[in-house]
């Protein structure tokens, strides 16, 4: 078999990781998933090649975060192999080796966003955003989607992506309403310079296979061929499972595994899912095979029978709408950003508080983006975040983005230099994106680090 | 006194080894089609002038189950699986398969019955086929036996006198269709393999030896030969294993090492990574089947002394894939095998051969050296070089491609997925420490090979015998898997297909370590090597916490215990 016809995987479970003895993202998660695909026999079919998980180097990590107060004190081993598979598999797939891959990895990651104060919705450090920086840093890479399929909204993502053109962040997932993070509504559609390449698509509760492939087949997919990215990235959750014990969807086994046929995304990347024995094992072996080109029929939980699940006239109704909804922002994105574009001045600001609920931090920040005629502006970010009654962290970041203009360049150096040695901040982080150049510097001990 | 016998490919060689020390050798040529006769006239040979009173030990080694397999001589077998939920049986290269309903899940919990009307036409078509051997497997079996066992019994009364295997009885390690191949090939060779093991204990008999007699498996380990009856398949790939074990009988303990077999047309590569021969990892293959059996990782190599090497007259693209490091020397457009086309010119043969080049070197005495450069001046020709300068090419184009695979196979080991943190921070880079050759056409090579890959060179005294020696003096192997499920009160053991009961919901790791010693220990008593039993090490052990909702119901304990391969104690290294 030839190496084009071939699918990558790596499976990482990290078995000796988790976040607490009883917490769901623990040792036992994918342990059942092992037991499946193991027995399955998968990894010695010929359609698959199985790789060795490498540890990610910091600076693939500070290419798509801003770690308080470095990266070191934000990640374990695990993180780093975690995010490290994404990575293989990217170098494995661009050398040609692979036609496609499968980053069955723990921990998760889609719910970190750009700053890293602690642990989000079990997530340290986003490995999805680390494989997109990765990709366009090493390979040169330009227009890339990231279809987020967790039932959770891929917040961290979007955040990271959020002033990004060239970045398709779509995510669709349970209303917010109902469901944590509590984001994701169809008006969350990014900064100014790239509205409308941030999606939304909330879903009510109990969406079934047969609501999530209209999504797919009328919304995803069509904007898919418009956008014309170079690679297509899936952030494969798989809470929407019907037997997921934090969500409330009724996605099955053969309903991820045809989602994932018809997507036909380059690189998978596992996020969430927490129904260990009922689902997981399931789940896994259909989307590698669905990946593989194998034939998934044969993949069925032990309860399921089709047409199980069937969505009530009322829900039908309101996905259509909402799919209506998310339709016409992105057929109108051009008009939405000359008119945002138009009504803002040279900067754009935005003001925020994010809460860190496994680690129960609170983070105020303010992000400042110039909007540049000449590039995509450089960003600053003032964050300040406490942990519990404990002590306060605060930093500022300042990033630079790919192909930066000189005046953007000197200006971003000199808000740099402005806050080094300022003792109201603990530290000061460049993020130079263009130069791939990364620094971190400690106010209190005046010592500055650097990739 | 300790015996040897390994029938080889080519040759059979014996040894009788007393202590450490080589007493008395003896080959004679193998006869493919009397496996048995040639193993007799070597004993014979071997034993003349011998007290066989003082014989304490016989191993023999055997290629009769791979020639069988490569030849296609097994016997036809009827492969029943009961595969549930999954991948489509289709996919798997299993050939013709019945399909059972019915299913088992990774917790042994059944999720879909049998159905006994459909096992009982499975029957009537095996029966309808003529067929009289089965092998009945299914997934998730060594988790839970019923749906075997149950579908045996009802084959059992459709099919009288029907041998049936059963894949939890085979190997309990994960990988269904692994597990399949293993028991459809068990099934295939059982009979046959029968009937040479009473044969040879017959004619040991009739020679008065009545010592015990072993079979080496591919793990380099021995058994009893009675009782290997019961797992015909371990014995495929004992040639290649029985040469690695001399190799650690005959070189320094703890050295990580490569062993180097060059014969006529194939090189077999080996790896000893700091004393420990490399198993594969999964289990062996066998022709197209991925089977579970442990077996040393044995890399094949299609190169040896009488290669066949041409000089094509189209130019040479260095770009073209065929030009890759390993594949081909392709400077000057030289390939080197992987066919034969006789022997070497020097010995009578037609045309030039990597064992002509030595000879032009003088790297070997081997052959007539007028006819050895007539070889040499005709790859010369075609080179537009001298012939010594064409011999040198051609000795590089053997090293080049040996040395790529050498260094393969170190990438792969370290390239070997991992699933645990610290098995990936942990691994560390191994590279040879020394070079070793067995076989006929090591000693010319292996040197030129150490020197590239900056290992000393060992030819020991006795390479040629090597096999045999490994055969006289490695002591038995067993593994023993053991699953504890505390929830649900209950282990297995995947080699035998042995299940008990739990009561302590507490079970610590340390108490699954001592349930798993002391199943090691009665099923080593089983198997004839009890006195082994005390050697066993823990080389795997996990456990993991059941949590639902917030609070933990069990355990899932998995403890591997292993008897590795070695060397009996009597025998001192020399």
């Amino acid at each position: 078999m030839s190496s084009q016809c071939k699918t990558g995987l790596i499976f990482f479970p990290a078995f000796d990781w988790a976040i607490s003895p009883t917490h769901p993202e623990r040792e036992e998660r994918l342990l059942y998933t092992r037991d499946q695909i193991f027995e399955e026999g998968l990894m010695d079919l010929p359609q698959i090649e199985e790789y060795k998980p490498r540890l990610a180097e910091e600076k693939d990590v500070a290419r798509a975060h801003f770690c308080v107060p470095d990266v070191g004190s934000q990640v374990t081993e695990a993180h780093l192999i975690a995010a490290g598979s994404t990575l293989t598999l990217a170098d494995a797939l661009e050398k040609g080796e692979i036609r496609n891959g499968f980053a069955l990895v723990r921990p998760p990651g889609h719910h970190s966003m750009r700053v890293v104060h602690g642990n989000r919705g079990f997530c340290n450090i986003n490995n999805m955003a680390i494989l997109v920086e990765y990709l366009r840093t090493k390979y040169g890479h330009k227009r890339i989607a990231v279809i987020d399929t967790d039932v959770h909204h891929g917040d961290g993502t979007q955040d990271i992506f959020w002033h990004d053109p060239d970045v398709l962040c779509l995510s669709f997932h349970q209303d917010g309403h109902t469901l944590y993070p509590g984001s994701g509504f169809v008006n969350e559609m990014g900064g100014p310079q790239a509205l409308a390449r941030t999606l939304n698509v909330p879903l009510p509760p109990g969406t079934t296979d047969e609501g999530i492939h209209y999504v797919l087949d009328n919304l995803i997919l069509p904007i898919l061929d418009e956008f014309k990215p170079d690679l297509i990235l899936n952030s494969a959750g798989q809470d929407n499972h019907y037997t997921d014990p934090l969500a409330n969807m009724r996605f099955s086994a053969n309903g991820y595994a045809r989602l994932n046929e018809k997507l036909a995304p380059d690189l998978c990347v596992l996020e969430g899912g927490y129904a260990v024995e009922t689902a997981l094992p399931y789940v896994n072996t259909g989307i590698i095979q669905a990946m593989a080109g194998l034939d998934y029929s044969h993949v069925k939980e032990p309860d399921y029978v089709p047409g199980r699940f069937v969505q009530t006239e009322g829900m039908v109704r309101e996905i259509e709408h909402t799919v209506a909804q998310v339709q016409n922002i992105w057929e109108q994105r051009d008009e939405l950003t000359k008119d945002a574009l138009e009504s803002l001045g040279d900067f754009y600001r935005r003001k925020r508080r994010v809460f860190y609920d496994t680690d129960m931090i609170n983070e105020n920040q303010e992000e400042v983006v110039r909007l540049c005629p000449d590039c995509a502006g450089y960003m600053t970010i003032n964050t300040s975040a406490q942990r519990g009654y404990g002590i306060l962290n605060s930093a500022f970041c300042v990033s630079i983005p790919r192909k930066a203009c000189s005046s953007c360049r000197d200006d971003a150096k000199e808000e740099y230099a402005e806050h080094v040695d300022d003792k109201r901040i603990g530290y000061v982080l460049m993020q130079d994106k263009d130069k791939d150049k990364f620094k971190f510097y400690n106010n209190m001990t005046r010592t500055e680090r650097g990739y | 006194m300790l015996i040897g016998i390994d029938v080889g490919g080519t040759t059979t060689d014996a040894v009788v080894v007393d202590g450490s020390k080589v007493v008395k050798t003896a080959y004679v040529p193998t006869d493919h089609d009397n496996l048995l006769k040639c193993l007799l006239l070597a004993l014979d040979e071997l034993v003349q002038g011998i007290d066989t009173g003082k014989i304490e030990r016989v191993v023999l080694s055997t290629t009769l189950i791979t020639n069988m397999i490569a030849e296609g001589k097994t016997d036809p077998v009827a492969l029943v699986l009961i595969p549930g939920p999954g991948t489509n049986p289709r996919d798997y290269a299993l050939g013709e398969s019945i399909i059972l309903d019915g299913a088992i899940d990774f917790r042994g919990k059944e999720i879909d019955r049998l159905k006994e009307s459909q096992i009982k036409e499975a029957g009537a078509s095996i029966r309808a086929q003529g067929l009289s051997r089965v092998a009945v497997v299914g997934k998730f079996c060594q988790r839970n036996h019923a749906h075997e066992l149950k579908v045996c019994e009802i084959l059992a009364a459709a099919l009288p006198g029907a041998k049936i295997e059963l894949g939890h009885k085979v190997s309990g390690q994960l990988n269904f269709p692994r597990r399949a191949a293993t028991t459809m090939l068990t099934a295939a060779t059982k009979d046959s393999y029968e009937r040479f093991a009473k044969d040879v204990a017959a004619a040991l008999k009739e020679r008065n030896i009545s010592a015990p007699v072993y079979i080496l498996k591919a793990d380099g380990g021995t058994l009893p030969l009675d009782k290997s009856v019961q797992m015909p398949v371990e014995t495929i790939f004992s040639g290649p294993a029985a040469s690695i074990m001399g190799v650690l009988a005959l070189t320094e303990p703890g050295q990580s090492c490569v062993v180097v077999d060059i014969g006529g047309t194939t090189t077999d590569l080996a790896l000893i990574l700091s004393g420990k021969p490399l198993l594969s990892a999964k289990g062996a293959r066998v022709g197209s089947l991925l089977t579970q059996v442990r077996a040393f990782a044995v890399k094949s190599v299609a190169i040896g002394g009488d290669s066949a090497v041409a000089v094509s007259s189209q130019g040479c693209d260095p770009d073209s894939e065929s030009c890759a490091p390993g594949t081909k020397s392709c400077c000057g457009s030289l390939t080197v095998g992987p066919h034969r086309d006789g022997s070497p010119l020097c010995m009578g043969g037609n045309g030039p051969t990597p064992t002509d080049a030595l000879r032009v070197l003088g790297l070997t005495q081997i052959g007539d050296a007028a006819k050895a450069e007539k070889a040499m001046q005709i790859v010369a020709q075609s080179l537009g070089c001298t012939a010594r300068e064409a011999a040198q090419k051609v000795v590089d184009a053997v090293v080049d491609k040996i040395v790529f695979e050498v260094n393969e196979m170190f990438r792969e080991w370290e390239q070997e997925p991992a699933y645990r943190i610290w098995e990936i921070l942990k691994k560390e880079k191994l590279s040879a420490q020394s070079v070793v050759g067995v076989g006929g056409g090591a000693p010319p090579l292996v040197p030129l090979v150490a020197a590239r890959l900056g290992a000393a060179a060992i030819v020991p005294e006795y390479a040629p015998v090597a096999n045999a020696i490994g055969a006289a003096v490695a002591r038995p192997t067993l593994t023993l898997n053991l699953h504890i499920d505390t929830e649900k009160g209950e282990f297995s053991v995947a080699e035998d297909g042995l299940m008990g009961r739990v009561t302590d919901q507490k079970m610590t790791p340390e108490d699954a370590e001592r349930l798993a010693r002391r199943l090691l220990a009665e099923r080593a008593a089983r198997l004839g090597i009890g006195e082994y039993a005390g050697e066993a090490e823990v080389t795997y052990s996990e456990v993991f916490n059941m949590i639902r909702g917030w609070s933990t119901v069990g355990r899932l304990m998995d403890v591997r215990m292993e008897i590795p391969a070695g060397l009996l104690p009597s025998w001192g290294r020399c």
